[in-house]
């Protein structure tokens, strides 16, 4: 007798496979975005530029999450429980470039 | 109040036993939680990257070497000298990582991560359709899937080798570089390295489950979830590689 697993899970949608497809062209699109921005502010050292780019990478982040890892799909609790804790992370850029500037200033000086 | 009581016995339903309450699979929801500790590790790397990179002063825009550039012996003396390579401030990616297999010679800047960042994109997306065959029960689209995951994976892994013996090769290491800082080089193979090990891992699993699959192993489960849960890790290295790009090559 062969023993079949009862698997508890999230259905997918029945387009899965065309949604797959249009995330690979978003990702392909804003990483050649990505490098073409790179040469066009090649001349820029402006912190907007840094900012513009990390943005990029969270938009890239936010397409793999939801839709190739099915976050999408998950019940609400289990993406805050996964989401949530990032925030922590925030904090910690934020402490270590505060940090970072006094230890900029100090070599200066 | 209708709806009160609709929300009580929802939560009673969700929250009363007997299944998951996230309607998952024990392991699918243990491989999210490592994922999120693992997410924590490499934010602790990036974040010391931006740390260090933060406390240099910014780059010097380069307005000397042309794209498709002829690139001479001299050329890491040549932007000694023009200041661009200088250890007080963060050298241009650019510069640094402008070589390409096959074309010595030419200033090809970015490309070959370009290329690696396509070959991990490609082999997600292989990994998404093993995942949504798996669904189907479709053994044969599965096996295929996954082998070009593999090849995808291990592509990564070669051209990450050949990035790491070009810079090794003009002289970087954990102690010192010819282009800036020591910080830099020694953070690009500390993260990068890092990372080199997650995709390692990952092609290695990735193989284990492809033998599993060929065997018939989920075929008797009646599911493919191990698929599935295999491939939340393998996106998760895909994921973690758009900030290594993001943060070492294009910042």
């Amino acid at each position: 007798m062969e023993h079949i697993e009862h698997l508890e899970h999230t259905e997918s949608p029945a387009n899965m496979k065309s949604q797959i497809w249009k995330t690979f062209w978003i990702l392909l699109v804003l990483t050649v975005v990505d490098i073409v921005l790179y040469f066009v502010l090649l001349s820029s050292s402006s912190i907007y530029k840094n900012i513009l780019f990390v943005f990029l990478g969270i938009v890239k982040a936010f397409y793999i999450v939801s839709v190739f890892m099915h976050m999408k799909f998950e019940r609400k609790f289990l993406v805050w429980i996964i989401i949530a804790p990032m925030l922590f992370v925030c904090f910690l850029i934020w402490l270590a470039l505060n940090e970072a500037g006094f230890t900029f200033d100090s070599r200066l000086f | 109040m209708a709806n009160t009581a609709t929300l009580t016995t929802d939560s009673k339903q969700t929250w009363g036993g007997g299944k998951s309450p996230f309607s998952v699979s024990y392991g699918k929801l243990m491989m999210w939680i490592f994922l999120l500790s693992d997410a924590f590790t490499f934010s602790s790397l990036l974040v010391a990257y931006g740390f260090v990179r933060f406390t240099f002063t910014s780059t010097l825009p380069n307005t000397i070497v042309k794209p498709f550039a002829h690139l001479s012996h001299s050329f890491v003396e040549e932007m000694h000298k023009a200041g661009l390579f200088v250890t007080e401030r963060w050298p241009s990616p650019e510069l640094v990582f402008n070589h390409f297999p096959f074309l010595h010679g030419i200033h090809l800047p970015l490309m070959f991560v370009s290329l690696m960042t396509f070959i991990l994109i490609a082999s997600s997306v292989t990994m998404v359709l093993a995942v949504e065959a798996g669904h189907r029960m479709a053994k044969k689209e599965v096996e295929m899937y996954m082998i070009l995951t593999i090849i995808g994976g291990a592509a990564f892994l070669g051209c990450q080798a050949w990035e790491w013996t070009n810079f090794i090769t003009e002289g970087a290491s954990l102690s010192g570089n010819p282009f800036g800082p020591t910080a830099f080089a020694a953070l690009f193979f500390i993260v990068t390295g890092f990372h080199g090990t997650h995709v390692l891992s990952g092609v290695i699993l990735n193989i284990v489950i492809y033998i599993n699959v060929v065997k018939g192993t989920y075929e008797k489960r009646g599911h493919y979830e191990m698929v599935e849960k295999v491939g939340l890790y393998w996106h998760f290295v895909d994921l973690v590689w758009v900030f290594v790009f993001t943060f070492f090559y294009l910042i």
